[in-house]
């Protein structure tokens, strides 16, 4: 079980013309194979169950650890304060609708929440594999194209889809 | 003095792999000299290590050599886990085993069809991108990312293989070894191939050894040298594989040598998937939240044979949860050097297949 | 029935002169409408057939199936900026793409296409001598190259341009001589023997053959083609705008339309090349069934050779510039002095 070494058999320097004729052989019976790419926005293929990408946060399971921001390889993460619940209360006659009728931890005291910046994020999975909650994880959903100063989503976006934020 | 043209190759030029600048002194089309600036690409990248608790320094490896991103990751996991005390499990070391050949199957395509395109065969390109595609799928499947994968990680892997996964990789060696012969038969048939190639970039050994060049540039001047067979990391002591060395010393012996070095790579991955042992795939003192407090003592280096030859990491830590100091010994920063003393008295079109066979990314000249 | 007599007809009533100078433009007019779309659809032709090859689809958005993608690329050259580098000279700047297109639409005209059903014959310049005049057309393309190369002042430009004209003096002594040849075994008539007196034009020499003159002589067929790929720069022999060492040769400081004319020369080069290669070797417009489709022959024979040419683009790799112009000066040269000496053993063998 060990690797042997082994001189490579270089194979006999081809004939002029006739080399060129073969070669154009070897590539034009290609033209009847089927093609391999697929057109994007009709076809998206299909994703692989462990594919991620878009940050999602449940402002229910979290608890303000601080933990994603912690592990954060290149500081995508920010924590930042917000009250679920002051924001739910009518002002005057208007209801503020809060994003998807969230609820606030009650065990996150300090009311901090990831606020993450995707013009620096990788991807990395760290957040969503240290979450003790898995109150914050990444989905399959990859189409978010956004302008250059609008990268960075607070945390009541995070809880929205994508067509329901408006930057 | 007014008899050389001073041609400037670069940073941004079609054919240079990524950005790299040459300055070309030319006689007419003789190339007279070679001055190669590096370092537009430089992103600072083991300062950062440096500032980061260890695990998370994975994803900075995957952005050096960003074609062969498993092996980059290998190579600084290894270290981490001599220094930190911290073993993967069986089942996760053959896992690493077969990523890392198929990551090396991966960044060779990208090598074969660039350097079809620095001649001007257009076609292998997209060929070797069709085959290269199945690969990400794998990786997609496995780990969740395409190219900057971040599967490895310290005291094992992401996640484990499945079913799925281990009859994906199957089924894309059984079509692989005819796909190969496919490309390969793109090449090798073509009298302007040789023409291109026979005798071209010579290197001889011992300017070989002078310079540090490890990999097929070193295979292909005749030193059987792999780390994989010199000093056997994960499981390479436990599978059969054929280290082919050419005494060509030209761009013929290291071409044919490197679609050798694929065929060997189909067959360590065929031995593995039927070596793979049942078992954990993770190491539990290694979860991501105790990662927060893993620290590292002393000094560690550990290599590990990439695409381009032979990847070590230095890890110093100074037992506190961030390295005090990694450093990068990266073999296409050795192997680029040595384009001058190839390239001179050859013309202009030569200099770029030299730089074509020798296949380098920037991003790990770089860093 | 001649389209010239035919248009000419048309227009009687404004006497002999006006009519026949309106016949000539018109004719002229439309064959380069009909050049210019059947070269549109060889372009598209050209990308659909190399995305097979590639594994890929090719153009398919615009239009159905794609088809109005050349149109489509043409408008965007056209309103893209032309930038104008600073230190130019701006005369020969302007100049350069201007010569190397009109010189292939020039060449074109000269061509005779044969006859078509309801047209008529497609032939506008009724010279004497169109062999020499299409030679000494193409002979312009040189000029337009250096121009390009040396008016920008690009060391890119500047090897390009002498990449180029190496290329174009190098391949044309070879194509010349063989072209000597055809020109010698059609000066006998291949039937009866007897002396012809319309060798050096194109339609008598497509008169003349009998049998394509391909068959008669194989070797001055492969000479010229290599030479006609070659002058067209096609990928074996794509020095002068290598794009992997000099970015794009002399068309390197071109931008916008100006560097669409230059495509519009590359292209129609080939076209036209396949064209002279068909009329001189493989009997243009003559068939089997009738000639009044002359003009589906030579079509159906240029297509062939223009895909070969466009098979050996996207396969081959290119050759390095001192072998290249030694095929050009080592090999074609004495073998095409052998062919042309086997060409003259020919004649006295048939006579």
């Amino acid at each position: 079980m060990v690797a042997t070494v082994k001189e490579v058999k270089i194979p006999k320097k081809p004939i002029p013309v006739i080399g060129s004729l073969q070669t154009m052989y070897n590539i034009g019976r290609f033209m009847f194979k089927k093609p391999v790419t697929v057109q994007y926005p009709e076809d998206k293929g299909e994703i692989p169950e462990r594919f991620r990408f878009r940050i999602f946060l449940s402002p229910e399971a979290c608890i303000g650890c601080t933990l994603c921001e912690q592990v954060c390889p290149n500081h995508s993460i920010k924590m930042e304060v917000w009250k679920i619940d002051e924001e739910a209360k009518p002002k005057g006659d208007v209801v503020i609708e809060t994003a998807r009728g969230a609820r606030e931890n009650l065990q996150n005291k300090r009311h901090i929440y990831p606020d993450v910046n995707f013009g620096t994020c990788t991807v990395c999975r760290n957040c969503e594999e240290i979450c003790p909650t898995d109150a914050i994880y990444l989905t399959h959903q990859f189409e978010d194209a956004r302008t250059r100063n609008s990268f960075t989503y607070s945390p009541k976006e995070l809880t929205m889809q994508e067509d329901e934020v408006i930057k | 003095m007014s008899r050389y043209t001073v041609l400037n190759l670069g940073p941004v030029h079609p054919s240079i792999h990524g950005i790299l600048r040459f300055r070309v002194k030319l006689n007419e089309e003789i190339i007279e000299d070679v001055d190669i600036t590096i370092g537009f690409l430089h992103r600072n990248a083991e300062k950062i290590c440096e500032l980061n608790i260890y695990a998370n320094n994975i994803i900075y490896f995957d952005r050096m050599d960003y074609l062969d991103a498993m092996n980059m990751e290998l190579g600084y996991v290894t270290a981490v886990e001599k220094l930190t005390g911290i073993e993967a499990p069986e089942r996760a070391q053959w896992i690493r085993m077969i990523m890392a050949e198929l990551n090396r199957l991966a960044a060779r395509l990208v090598g074969l069809g660039a350097f079809g395109l620095d001649m001007g065969m257009l076609t292998p390109f997209f060929h070797c991108f069709a085959e290269r595609e199945k690969i990400q799928k794998i990786f997609v499947e496995a780990s969740g990312g395409r190219q900057e994968v971040n599967y490895i990680s310290i005291g094992g892997v992401y996640q484990d293989f499945n079913e799925k996964i281990i009859n994906d990789i199957r089924e894309f060696s059984k079509n692989f070894k005819k796909r190969l012969e496919d490309i390969y038969n793109m090449f090798i048939h073509s009298e302007i191939f040789w023409q291109r190639n026979d005798g071209i970039g010579i290197l001889e050994p011992d300017v070989a050894l002078d310079y540090g060049v490890t990999g097929p540039l070193l295979r292909g001047s005749g030193i059987a040298y792999d780390v994989r067979k010199d000093a056997p990391y994960l499981f390479y002591d436990k599978v059969n594989f054929d280290v082919p060395i050419s005494h060509r010393k030209d761009n013929i012996g290291r071409f044919v040598l490197k679609i050798e070095e694929m065929r060997q790579s189909i067959r360590i991955i065929d031995q593995c998937l039927d070596k793979i042992p049942d078992g954990p795939y993770f190491n539990n003192k290694a979860k991501k939240s105790l990662m927060l407090r893993v620290k590292g003592d002393g000094e560690v280096f550990s290599r590990v044979e990439s695409d381009n030859g032979e990847f070590g990491v230095y890890v110093r830590g100074d037992n506190t949860v961030k390295p005090y100091r990694v450093h990068v010994r990266s073999p296409a920063f050795k192997n680029i050097s040595v384009v001058p003393v190839m390239a001179r008295g050859l013309m202009i079109a030569d200099l770029i297949v030299i730089i074509g066979s020798i296949d380098t990314v920037i991003g790990e000249i770089d860093r | 029935m001649n389209l010239l007599i035919r248009i000419h007809d048309w227009f009687s009533f404004l006497g002999p002169g006006v009519s026949y100078g309106i016949a000539y433009l018109l004719e002229t007019i439309f064959i380069l409408i009909f050049v210019g779309i059947s070269f549109m659809a060889l372009i598209y032709v050209f990308r659909k057939y190399m995305a097979r090859i590639q594994l890929r689809i090719g153009p398919n958005r615009v239009g159905k199936y794609g088809l109005l993608q050349v149109v489509a690329d043409a408008f965007k050259l056209i309103g893209k900026e032309s930038i104008l580098p600073a230190n130019r000279d701006d005369l020969a700047y302007r100049l350069a793409p201007l010569i190397i297109m009109m010189t292939t639409m020039v060449s074109f005209v000269i061509i005779p296409y044969g006859s078509l059903a309801y047209f008529g014959s497609l032939t506008i310049t009724h010279s004497d001598v169109t062999l020499v005049l299409l030679f000494g057309v193409l002979s312009l393309l040189p000029i337009g190259e250096i121009l390009a190369g040396i008016s920008t002042k690009s060391n890119y430009a500047l090897l390009g341009a002498l990449r180029g004209v190496a290329k174009d003096v190098s391949f044309e002594v070879p194509m010349l001589i063989s072209a000597l040849a055809i020109i010698m075994i059609s000066s006998r008539s291949f039937i009866t023997g007897a002396q012809t007196y319309n060798s050096l034009s194109l339609a008598g020499i497509v008169e003349n053959q009998v049998i394509p003159y391909g068959i008669i002589d194989p070797l001055g067929l492969l000479i010229f083609y290599i030479s006609m790929v070659a002058r067209a720069s096609f990928t074996p022999f794509d020095l002068a705008e290598s794009d992997s060492e000099l970015i794009t040769g002399y068309t390197t400081e071109y931008s916008g339309m100006r560097f669409g004319l230059f495509y519009i020369g590359l292209f129609g080069m080939v076209y036209l090349g396949s064209f002279f290669v068909s009329i001189l070797y493989l009997g243009a417009y003559n068939g089997p069934a009738s000639s009044d489709l002359g003009f589906i022959y030579l079509f159906i024979k240029t297509i062939i050779l223009v895909l070969i040419a466009f098979l050996a683009w996207v396969s081959l790799p290119r050759i390095r510039v001192d072998k290249f112009v030694n095929l050009g000066w080592k090999y074609l040269l004495p073998i095409s002095i052998i062919n042309l000496v086997y060409a003259g053993l020919f004649v006295l063998y048939i006579r």
